[in-house]
C-alpha cells in the first residue's frame, strides 16, 4: 500500500517509491528492470493487471503514467508471462530466447568494404521509411507476453521485414529467413490473435507476422 | 492449415451457390443433385467426381483437425501455466477457432447423417435415390423439424465467424504483406462470410416459416 503516489509518477517511479518505502522498513526491495526510461532501450516490461507493460496502450513500463490510468488504483504487478521467460527473480525474466532470434539472424554481416559514397546505394523514401518503421522494435518481449500463444511473430517478423528491405541486408536474406524461423519453434505458433499491436511500444503493425511466412515461404522456394 | 482452409472456403461457397437453388424449386435442386452424382459421365464413370471430393474433403478435414490440435498444443507449452484474458472481437475470435470448429466438426458429422446417409438424425420420411433423386423432399422433411432447422442455422453463423477470421489469418499464413491487397482481403472475407450466413442459414429458416415446402 502506498500512500504517496501522484498523477505524475510513472509506473517505474511508482516501484522505486515502493522499495524505497520497503527500505525503510528494513525489508528486501523488489527487483525489476529498467535503463533509459524514456522508451527507447526496451529493458522495462513488467505485466499490470494482466496486460504487459500497463493499461495505456503500445507504450512501455516506464513511460507508463499513472495520471493515464483512469482512475484504477490497485495494481497488480507481475513479470513478463511467457514459457520462454523465466523468471529471474521478483519481476525481473530472463528474456534471452529474443537474443537468440537476432543471434540467429537479427543482424547484418557482410563484408561492406570501406564507406561507399553517400549516393551510392540509392534507396526510395518510402522504402526506407517503411524499414525504418519496423526497425523501430525495442525488443522487449510485450508481444511474446501478450500472446495467447506465446508466439514471438512480430518481433522475429519486424527484423525480417526490416532487413529485407535494405542492401547490405537483402545479401543475407535467405540465410537470414531460415535461421529466424527455426529459432520461432522455441515460441509458439500464431493464431491471428492480434495482442501484440495492442501492446508494442513500437506500433509495429500486424504486417509483421506475414513477413515471418513471406521470408519463410520465399527461402523455401530458393532452394539450397 | 491454410492449404485446407482455402480448400473448405472454395468448397463452401460452391456448396453455397448449390443450395441456393432450393429457391428456383424442387426439380431445379434434385436436377442439380442428380447431376452431382454424375458429373464428369459419360467420360469417367458415374459418381467418381463425387467421390473424388468425397475423399479430398474427408482427408483435408483429417489434417485440418490434427493441424488445430497440434497448434492448440504448441501454444499451450509456449504460453505456460498463464492465461490471458483476450481484449478485442478479433482477439476473441481467434479463441473461437477451436470451440467453433469442433462444433462445425459436430455438424457436419450430423448433416451428412441427416441428409446424405439417412442415418440417425434424419428425417421419418427420408428417401435415397432410387434412381430419382428426392433431395428437396428430404430437405423440407428434415428443417421442418424446429430444432434441426435452428441446430442448422446457428452452424452457419459459426461457421462464417470460423471463415471470417481464417480467412484473415491466410493473409498472414500466405505471408500477404501488400498493403492494399490486406485491406480488400479482409473486406472479402467479410463478404464471404455475409453471403454464407445469409444464403445458408435462411434455407432452414424459410422452410419453418412455410416459405420453402
Ligand atoms: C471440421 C472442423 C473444423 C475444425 C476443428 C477447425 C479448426 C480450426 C482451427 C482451430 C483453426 C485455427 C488455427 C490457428 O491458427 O490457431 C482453423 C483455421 C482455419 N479454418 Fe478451420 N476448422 C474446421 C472446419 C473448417 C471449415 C469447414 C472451414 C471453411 C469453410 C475452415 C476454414 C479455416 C480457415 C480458412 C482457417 C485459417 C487457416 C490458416 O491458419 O491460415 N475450417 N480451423
Ligand atoms: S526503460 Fe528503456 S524502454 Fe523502458
Amino acid at each position: 500500500m502506498l500512500e504517496d503516489a501522484t498523477p505524475e509518477m510513472s509506473l517505474l517511479e511508482l516501484l522505486d517509491r515502493l522499495n524505497d518505502q520497503l527500505c525503510e522498513q528494513g525489508e528486501e526491495p523488489i527487483a525489476f528492470e529498467s535503463d533509459c526510461r524514456e522508451g527507447v532501450c526496451g529493458a522495462c516490461g513488467v505485466t499490470v493487471n494482466g496486460t504487459p507493460h500497463g493499461p495505456v496502450p503500445n507504450t512501455p513500463s516506464c513511460r507508463q503514467h499513472l495520471r493515464a490510468f483512469g482512475g484504477i488504483t490497485k495494481l497488480r504487478i507481475e513479470p513478463l508471462r511467457s514459457a520462454a521467460f523465466p523468471v529471474v527473480r521478483d519481476l525481473v525474466v530472463d528474456r534471452s530466447a529474443l537474443d537468440r532470434v537476432i543471434r540467429a539472424g537479427g543482424h547484418v554481416d557482410v563484408m561492406a568494404g570501406t564507406a561507399p559514397d553517400a549516393d551510392d546505394m540509392l534507396i526510395g523514401h518510402a522504402d526506407a521509411e517503411v524499414a525504418l518503421d519496423f526497425a523501430a522494435c525495442i525488443g522487449c518481449g510485450a508481444c511474446v507476453a501478450a500472446c495467447p500463444n506465446g508466439a514471438a511473430h512480430l518481433f522475429a517478423g519486424a527484423k525480417l521485414a526490416h532487413l529485407a528491405m535494405l542492401p547490405h541486408g537483402k545479401v543475407e536474406r535467405t540465410r537470414r529467413a531460415r535461421a529466424v524461423v527455426e529459432t520461432l519453434d522455441e515460441f509458439g505458433p500464431c493464431s491471428s490473435y492480434g495482442e501484440c499491436v495492442e501492446v508494442c511500444p513500437a506500433g509495429l503493425p500486424l504486417t509483421a507476422v506475414a513477413a515471418v511466412h513471406r521470408e519463410g515461404l520465399r527461402a523455401i522456394f530458393k532452394g539450397k | 492449415m491454410a492449404v485446407t482452409g482455402l480448400l473448405f472456403v472454395g468448397f463452401v461457397v460452391v456448396h453455397l451457390f448449390g443450395n441456393l437453388k432450393v429457391f428456383a424449386g424442387a426439380d431445379a435442386f434434385d436436377h442439380y443433385a442428380a447431376w452431382l452424382r454424375e458429373v464428369g459421365y459419360p467420360l469417367l464413370p458415374k459418381q467418381s467426381v463425387l467421390w473424388a471430393l468425397r475423399i479430398v474433403l474427408g482427408l483435408s478435414v483429417l489434417a485440418h483437425i490434427g493441424a488445430a490440435v497440434t497448434l492448440w498444443w504448441r501454444a499451450r507449452k509456449a504460453r505456460g501455466r498463464h492465461r490471458r484474458r483476450l481484449g478485442g472481437a478479433e482477439s476473441q475470435l481467434a479463441g473461437f477457432m477451436l470451440p467453433g470448429g469442433l462444433v462445425i466438426a459436430l455438424f457436419i458429422l450430423f448433416h451428412l447423417s441427416d441428409l446424405t446417409i439417412g442415418g440417425p438424425g434424419a428425417s421419418a420420411s427420408f428417401r435415397h435415390p432410387d434412381p430419382n433423386v428426392h433431395a428437396y423432399a428430404n430437405l423440407v422433411a428434415s428443417f421442418s423439424r424446429p430444432l434441426v432447422a435452428c441446430f442448422y442455422s446457428a452452424s452457419m453463423l459459426l461457421l462464417a465467424a470460423h471463415i471470417f477470421h481464417g480467412w484473415r489469418t491466410l493473409l498472414q499464413d500466405f505471408g500477404a504483406t501488400g498493403a492494399r491487397l490486406r485491406r480488400v482481403w479482409v473486406i472479402l472475407g467479410g463478404l464471404i462470410a455475409l453471403a454464407v450466413v445469409a444464403g445458408n442459414a435462411s434455407i432452414p429458416l424459410l422452410v419453418l416459416a412455410g416459405v420453402i415446402s
